[in-house]
């Protein structure tokens, strides 16, 4: 687990693949890099292995920032373990799950 | 099994290659270790940020009890911030009303079996338990 670094990158078409783990060091790059999208957006968590709190917050602050943009933000092939994080924080309440 | 972590952010890295190598000589199921992982990750980073006047490295402890994962954490020279006493966030609320913070917390209590806190001679340890069996 510990070897899953982190990486966030575009595939186009409204479409963000993250992948490794989504910890408290790697929030910053996260919330920077998704800081530059302003059109709907699809989170692509296929390969994504890990999430924490600060991860969360990326999402929220992203979903926010979207949603006052008139934009919508929905997250996609979500592993079991980081979609039973989601639902502990109510994230599945407000984000779009497919 | 006992290390201690320099009081930042980027010490996770080595916090969790710590884990993983604990998990392995546990016997721990990969399942379980991703909740000790994030349960470590937010009461070391809620240290980290929270105590800043500490100058000293945070001590992590943990070890297999029965069917019991149980790890503590230490921070030396400390005010008393009581984090089992927090308020809890309210995850059914709406979106406007959402507020990053608290979340980390949150994951905690409804991750760990228990969850206690204790302050002493400038101490501050929070220890934690996590059933095996999920």
């Amino acid at each position: 687990m510990n070897k899953d670094v982190f990486a966030i990158r575009s595939e186009g078409q409204g479409v963000v693949r993250l992948s490794g783990r989504l910890d408290a060091s790697q929030a910053d790059k996260a919330k920077a890099f998704l800081a530059s999208f302003s059109e709907p957006l699809v989170l692509d968590l296929s390969d994504l292995d890990y999430i924490s709190s600060a991860g969360l917050s990326v999402l929220l602050v992203t979903l926010k920032r979207l949603e006052s943009l008139g934009h919508t933000l929905r997250l996609r092939h979500v592993r079991e373990r980081i979609l039973n994080v989601l639902r502990y924080a109510g994230f599945d309440q407000i984000l779009t799950i497919e | 099994m006992e290390h201690s972590f320099a009081r930042r952010i980027d010490s996770l890295d080595d916090i969790f290659e710590f884990l993983t190598q604990a998990g392995d000589s546990m016997g721990v199921p990969t399942a379980v270790w991703f909740s000790v992982n994030l349960v470590v990750e937010e009461l070391f980073t809620n240290m980290v940020k929270h105590d800043r006047q500490g100058s000293q490295d945070i001590s992590l402890c943990i070890n297999r009890d029965g069917d019991r994962v149980k790890l503590s954490l230490t921070d030396f020279d400390v005010d008393d911030f009581d984090i089992t006493r927090m308020p809890e966030v309210d995850t059914s609320a709406p979106l406007e009303e959402r507020r990053p913070g608290g979340l980390g917390l949150h994951l905690v209590r409804r991750m760990t079996d228990t969850l206690s806190y204790h302050y002493e001679n400038r101490q501050r340890t929070v220890t934690a338990s996590l059933k095996l069996h999920e």
